[in-house]
């Protein structure tokens, strides 16, 4: 470990020269990817050692004078022992006293840096939400993962639709709670490009307990160089929009619908939200599924009613989520207002109505020509 | 106060040899409405131990869960209550009524040289608001279970859909009540009850402890019963204290939370400490180093446990300022525990040392309490907290401070006080194996969770990445060989109870007052008023073969004496 003690200094030292690699994971601490990674790890091994220190102490003085002074029942007690020792005692308060300080310091210096965010920073808003995150760019578009741009310092804005969450990257050293209510912010700078590949990504963990998908509501950070950036930024944003209408459904409804999937199951299996298998169906027949008002889907669904039709339905339903709640679910669901636009709502809609082209994970089963979707749309639409 | 004893059976022969608290009186009746403190702690005991049982359990089906990422045996939310259940039953059925309310009620008094504790039907009073608490905890499983972690983080907490969270909000609100009344029932007792000769400075250092720790009890509890009122109230009546979407604030709730928890937290170690301290001055036959430095400590552990709750929060978004201070401040409790560890060792230099079932347990205290102490470091120093914060990093370190050194501690104070409690010795040998078994388990189970926890895993996941599996795997292994060594530790004293040989008056070679009445003790504890000394003089005793026990050998008590009146004059 000190060498790697010694590399990380080195790395610091000729920092401009070399081109930058990411620390690599040891006995302790994961791969560190980000600038600030150094500095924590220098901190954290410092502190290691002198725990260790401090340990060693403690332990080969307890087993020197057990093994030493041990003796059977029936020996003579020993009366010579000392029963206090002021300097002693007072060195041993003293020393630990200026070794915490002189941490203390270097700790709050290193925090300091960790939470003061540089001015040219590219700002990502996140939301967070039971259970999975949404990424926002300046220019519009959205991602499921953390998409960012290597060697520029990269500020998240943060916030929450439910309950507390907490955004966590191991390999930036960063972690910061989000807190319902109030914007979070949390900074970092990774100049290590990984590609757009998932596998080669960082992790970003929630790391508040926040129920039943918590384990789950991980992502990753993907790191390219500016000018690739900004290539992907610009097709991010535009990219529900260049799917034609009529492929809206299977093109962008499965890619949707990974944000619905820890809820709401396409092959009727029993989750926290109904499944969306035969919804359609439910939807349009009177009398099905009732409400835990009391009232089912005719009562409110149709000419004159408060929905004049299913879709209208659906969309409120994403929009507002507790209005009503189909029995015997909980008020769980979190709004997708801002989250999803028209076209991201209509995708929706449509993968619900063709339901059943869908497999377990939401992945589109058929290969059909455009046209003979168009067909089989309308003949189930009846 | 103290004339308030059970009423003394007319026939009964109240010499010391026929005197027994445990057969004084007889039938269910006689313990239920007991007055005794002794009694009073046995029951405690034999409660917290039924506790640690089931606790136990949730822990071995929650290592178990984790063998692999995703399923294993049970599903997410399944998981989420188990854990939460683990972390409730563990800290407010187990730990803190542990030491304080089992064994200091059966110690407390004997050791201060008093009959009973000051308000006796106020200490039984405070047995039943824990059997109610208990209760209540209890039937939250039947409402619904509850999933919201043990800390009730709102505003998870006012919103899950789980149906136990009132029951269990308000089992624990109750046995914050019986905390409290097992907090200022031994302030009190401490304070007005102490016979002649018995000054502070010559009360055992484990009274010192409780004294601090009652201290913490009476001042910090109301603060959580406040809490989790609100809480109820929110979930209740849809009043918006903590919750956001109707005008609350959850850092508010942290704030509360963890005024009191922080401090709860040394209401589990600071009576461990006192423990610790009798354990290794009386096996090792020495007086105890730095007496004054280690009673001072348990009192400026007290103090200080006021005022680091921050760093509890400091990724929850409060200021930095406020992350600085409390930084700053936590570091100050590095300074009493490192002067209490010292001390410790240095008890050993000297010593003459027996390597009892107790004393197995005080030296795995003392390595225990020293990891579990220098990784607080990691966490108190901000920037290194940033990244081990929520993560199985604390997971471990407060598993070291908590089960390593505070249920150590405990178990530990059972076996050395086993003898006086039940009249019975143990198998030594069969003791002995089991703490070994259990310190191996536990390190392999506890330490891996430091590396799990800095190699990046967030604490409280039901699935995971594979690269955090095999740390996972060992981690179970160590669980299951802890469990057996617990199970080995149960069965001696089992066997103790069944058919154990009759205990000495002083089998260890202990100077405070309850190594003076008979084991186990008579009703009153003291037949006539006891010989306060010095507690930590050693110099008299002698070991008796016939005995099987120490003595105080009166050619050595004279000569002890003697050399005291040179000392003074």
């Amino acid at each position: 470990m000190l060498s790697t003690l010694i590399s990380i200094l080195i790395t610091n030292a000729s920092a401009q020269a070399a081109p930058p690699v990411a620390t690599p994971a040891d006995f302790w601490l994961p791969i560190g990817a980000s600038v600030q990674a150094a500095n924590i790890d220098l901190m954290f091994n410092i502190i290691n050692y002198i725990c260790y220190f401090f340990f060693v102490v403690v332990v080969a003085m307890m087993v020197w004078f057990v093994v030493k002074y041990r003796a059977k029942p029936g020996t003579r007690i020993r009366t010579d022992g000392m029963t206090h020792h002021t300097v002693l005692e007072l060195s041993w308060s003293v020393i630990p006293l200026i070794i915490c300080i002189v941490i203390f310091f270097f700790g709050f210096t290193g925090y300091v840096d960790l939470i003061t965010p540089p001015k040219n920073s590219f700002d990502v808003n996140v939301t967070s939400f039971k259970w999975g995150w949404q990424f926002k760019y300046p220019n519009g578009a959205q991602s499921d993962n953390l998409v960012v741009p290597s060697g520029r310092p990269v500020k998240l804005i943060m916030r929450s639709n439910d309950v507390l969450h907490c955004c966590f990257i191991p390999a930036f050293r960063v972690k910061k709670d989000i807190v319902p209510g109030r914007y979070s912010t949390l900074w970092f700078q990774c100049d290590i490009p990984t590609g757009l590949e998932e596998k080669n990504g960082y992790h970003l963990f929630c790391t508040e307990y926040c129920g039943t998908g918590h384990s789950n509501m991980n992502r990753k950070v993907l790191v390219l160089p500016q000018a690739e950036f900004d290539q992907w930024l610009g097709k991010q944003a535009q990219w529900l929009d260049e799917i034609p209408d009529e492929e809206l459904y299977f093109k962008a409804g499965p890619k949707i619908y990974a944000r619905c999937q820890q809820c709401h199951s396409t092959d009727g299996t029993v989750g926290l939200g109904p499944s969306w298998q035969g919804l359609w169906t439910r939807l349009t027949t009177p009398g099905a599924a009732r409400f835990t008002d009391g009232k089912s889907y005719a009562d409110i669904i149709g000419v004159g009613k408060e929905y004049a039709t299913p879709e209208d339905y659906i969309r409120d339903s994403i929009y507002n989520p507790g209005k009503h709640l189909v029995a015997p679910y909980g008020n769980v669901m979190p709004t997708f207002k801002g989250q999803l636009n028209d076209r991201a709502v209509d995708s929706v809609i449509g993968m619900i109505q063709h339901i059943e082209e869908f497999d377990a994970k939401g992945a589109w089963t058929k290969t059909l020509p455009p046209t003979a979707a168009k067909t089989e749309t309308k003949s189930e639409m009846k | 106060m103290t004339t308030i004893v059970s009423p003394r059976p007319e026939a009964l022969d109240t010499s010391a040899s026929t005197d027994n608290y445990l057969t004084f009186t007889k039938g269910f009746r006689s313990w239920a409405l007991t007055l005794d403190h002794k009694r009073i702690g046995v029951m405690y005991m034999g409660a917290v131990l039924a506790s640690f049982l089931v606790g136990g359990i949730f822990a071995l089906l929650l290592r178990t869960e984790l063998l692999t990422p995703g399923k294993t045996i049970v599903s997410a939310d399944m998981y989420n209550q188990f854990f939460t259940l683990h972390g409730a039953i563990m800290v407010f059925l187990v730990i803190i009524p542990s030491i304080p309310a089992a064994l200091g009620n059966f110690v407390l008094p004997i050791m201060l040289g008093a009959k009973d504790v000051a308000f006796p039907r106020l200490n039984l009073f405070s047995f039943y608001l824990w059997i109610g608490g208990a209760m209540f905890t209890l039937y939250s499983l039947a409402a619904g279970g509850f999933d919201t972690g043990w800390t009730f983080y709102t505003p998870y907490s006012t919103t899950t859909t789980t149906g136990g969270v009132i029951p269990v909000l308000t089992g624990v609100f109750i046995l914050g009540f019986s905390s409290i009344f097992t907090g200022l029932n031994f302030i009190v007792t401490v304070h007005k009850l102490r016979p002649p000769g018995m000054t502070w400075f010559r009360m055992p250092l484990f009274l010192w402890a409780l004294y601090a720790t009652a201290i913490i009890q009476v001042l910090a509890t109301p603060v959580l019963a406040i809490t989790l009122c609100l809480l109820i109230v929110e979930r209740l009546l849809n009043i918006g204290i903590f919750n956001p979407s109707m005008g609350g604030d959850p850092v508010l709730y942290q704030h509360f939370f963890w005024f009191y928890s922080h401090p709860a937290v040394y209401i589990m170690i600071v009576p461990a400490m006192g423990i610790i301290s009798e354990i290794i001055s009386v096996h090792s036959h020495r007086q105890i180093f730095g007496y004054r430095f280690i009673a001072f400590s348990s009192i400026a552990i007290a103090m200080f446990s006021f005022i680091v709750w921050g760093h509890h929060m400091f990724v929850s978004g409060q200021s930095g300022l406020m992350n600085t201070i409390f930084s700053l401040i936590s570091f100050s409790v590095a300074i009493p525990s490192a002067v209490k560890t010292f001390n410790w060792t240095m008890t050993l230099y000297k010593g003459t040392i027996s390597l009892t079932a107790p004393m197995m347990y005080g030296l795995s205290f003392l390595f225990l309490f020293t990891i579990g102490g220098l990784t607080g470091i990691h966490l108190a120093t901000l920037n290194t907290d940033v990244h081990l914060h929520d993560t199985y990093f604390v997971v471990a370190h407060f598993h070291y401070v908590m089960m390593g050194s505070a249920l150590i501690g405990m178990i530990g104070g059972l076996h050395h006080w086993w003898p006086k409690m039940t009249g019975r010795m143990y198998n030594e040998k069969t003791a002995i194996i089991a703490s070994i078994i259990i310190f191996v388990g536990f390190n392999i189970t506890f330490f891996t969770q430091f590396m799990l926890g800095s190699q990046g895993m967030p604490r409280r996941y039901y699935d995971y990445q594979p690269e955090f599996q095999i740390y996972h795997v060992i981690s179970t292994i160590g669980s299951y060989i802890m469990a057996f060594g617990f199970f080995l530790c149960a069965s001696c004293f089992v066997q103790s109870l069944l058919g154990g040989k009759k205990a000495p008056v002083n089998p260890w070679g202990g100077r405070s007052l309850e190594w003076q009445c008979s084991s186990p003790p008579p009703h009153d504890n003291f037949s006539s008023p006891p010989k306060v000394g010095n507690c930590y003089d050693f110099s008299m005793l002698r070991w008796d073969e016939k005995e099987q026990g120490y003595v105080v050998d009166k050619e050595l008590e004279a000569k002890s004496i003697a050399a005291e009146a040179r000392g003074h004059s």
